[in-house]
């Protein structure tokens, strides 16, 4: 099951695996349909993932690399490793922060080039 | 002639500035087993500028709440005592520190850090299911303190510090050590001792950079250390640093997270950070308590 931010969740995503809050209560049961209340009610707990039952529209496949030029994002991925002290490539924690900080710089490139 | 810990320390006294009645006023009226949420209400809203911050605050994502805050005791009812005192004892923090030079560090950009990390470190609590989340983004906010005391106490020191920084390729930290022989880490420990936090505060600044070696609070020093990691990721802000230190990769298996909830996490964080920057920045007037 596709595990989605709070923030992309939609109304209409059923939810596929109980969401309860840090005391255990139980906020959503599993086969509820959201609706922009259910949303609420997630954010009000800081709930940040929640399970719902797949379906190809929910599964993001979106990445700002491969729509920036490929001279772009050798760029950007030399400037973004060099913020890091000593990035270690084998530490899979810091190695996805990294790509993540990389997705973010390069969502941001495309969003200047936009408003150009 | 070096500084010591202690000397820089003690140029900065305790003081909970133009915040330090409405913070005693509170006490007294939560104390009184007669007040309720009503009366302290009346204590915030004495406050004009607090009032805003409050439901400024309480209606941002940094809550999230699903209805709108309209009057200070629905605030301080979904939001809690506890973390409204935690909130004003933030901005007085903030307030004793107004007015440092900003030779080695502008202060938006040093607030703007500090305040990330503890959203960041809010929103990991949140995420480990920790009780009172609200205290980590104090611990956040305050996790490099001990900068400020060094820039605003020994600015002769804190020149040669730099100086040693950008001639070598090495962390801020390590330039510190090498110049004080102690770093932030440890002068923040100590105003904090001063000030008399809580022992899981003092820990958690303490040993923001080595959170395993944290004596009886690795899980705080750990959120810290992860936020910190997160924030200068990010960008947002700096205390000085021009790097993303190194991730302790004990401290990130102890915490138990799995690498999925990052991308929320940092989301979250670039989502929070422009509306509590807002709250917490915008210049407070003078003489707002009556």
């Amino acid at each position: 099951m596709p595990k989605l931010k709070v923030e992309r969740l939609q109304e209409g995503m059923v939810v596929a695996v109980d969401v309860r809050n840090m005391d255990q209560m139980l906020l959503l049961p599993a086969g509820c349909t959201l609706a922009q209340k259910q949303i609420g009610i997630l954010q009000a707990w800081g709930v940040t993932d929640v399970e719902v039952e797949a379906t190809d529209d929910f599964v993001d496949r979106d990445d700002p690399l491969t729509e920036l030029p490929p001279e772009e994002v050798v760029r950007l991925t030399a400037e973004t490793k060099a913020l890091f002290w000593q990035l270690d490539e084998t530490f899979l924690v810091e190695m996805e922060i990294f790509k993540l900080v990389l997705r973010r710089a390069a969502r941001r490139r495309l969003a200047e080039s936009a408003q150009q | 002639m070096k500084p010591t810990i202690h000397g820089l320390v003690r140029g900065i006294p305790r003081s909970l500035g133009s915040y330090g009645p409405i913070i005693r006023e509170l006490e007294q009226v939560i104390n009184d087993p007669q007040s309720n949420l009503l009366n302290v209400g009346e204590v915030v809203e004495k406050d004009p500028d607090l009032t805003v911050r409050l439901l400024r605050l309480g209606n941002s994502s940094f809550y999230g709440f699903p209805t709108r805050l309209e009057t200070v005791s629905e605030a301080i009812s979904l939001i809690g005592l506890m973390q409204v005192q935690d909130l004003l004892s933030a901005s007085s923090v903030m307030e004793v520190f107004a007015g440092v030079p900003e030779e080695f560090v502008s202060m938006e950009s040093f607030w703007r850090h500090s305040l990330a990390c503890g959203i960041g470190a809010r929103l990991l609590a949140i995420a480990r299911r920790l009780p009172k989340p609200d205290k980590f983004f104090v611990a956040g906010l305050v996790h490099d303190l001990g900068r400020l005391v060094l820039y605003s106490q020994a600015p002769e020191s804190a020149k040669e510090v730099f100086e040693c920084y950008y001639s070598e390729h090495q962390l801020l930290r390590q330039a510190e050590t090498k110049v004080l022989s102690f770093d932030h880490a440890q002068i923040g420990e100590a105003l904090l001792r001063e000030w008399q936090y809580p022992l899981q505060l003092i820990e958690a600044v303490a040993f923001h950079h080595a959170p395993m070696s944290a004596p009886s609070q690795a899980t705080g020093a750990a959120i810290v250390h992860l936020a910190d990691h997160l924030v200068n990721a990010l960008q947002l802000g700096s205390s000085g640093e021009r790097f993303v230190p190194p991730l302790n990769l004990k401290a990130w298996d102890h915490l138990g997270f799995t690498s999925d909830m990052l991308e929320s996490v940092m989301a979250a964080i670039d989502d929070q950070i422009e509306t509590v920057q807002q709250v917490f920045l915008s210049s407070r007037p003078v003489g707002p308590h009556p």
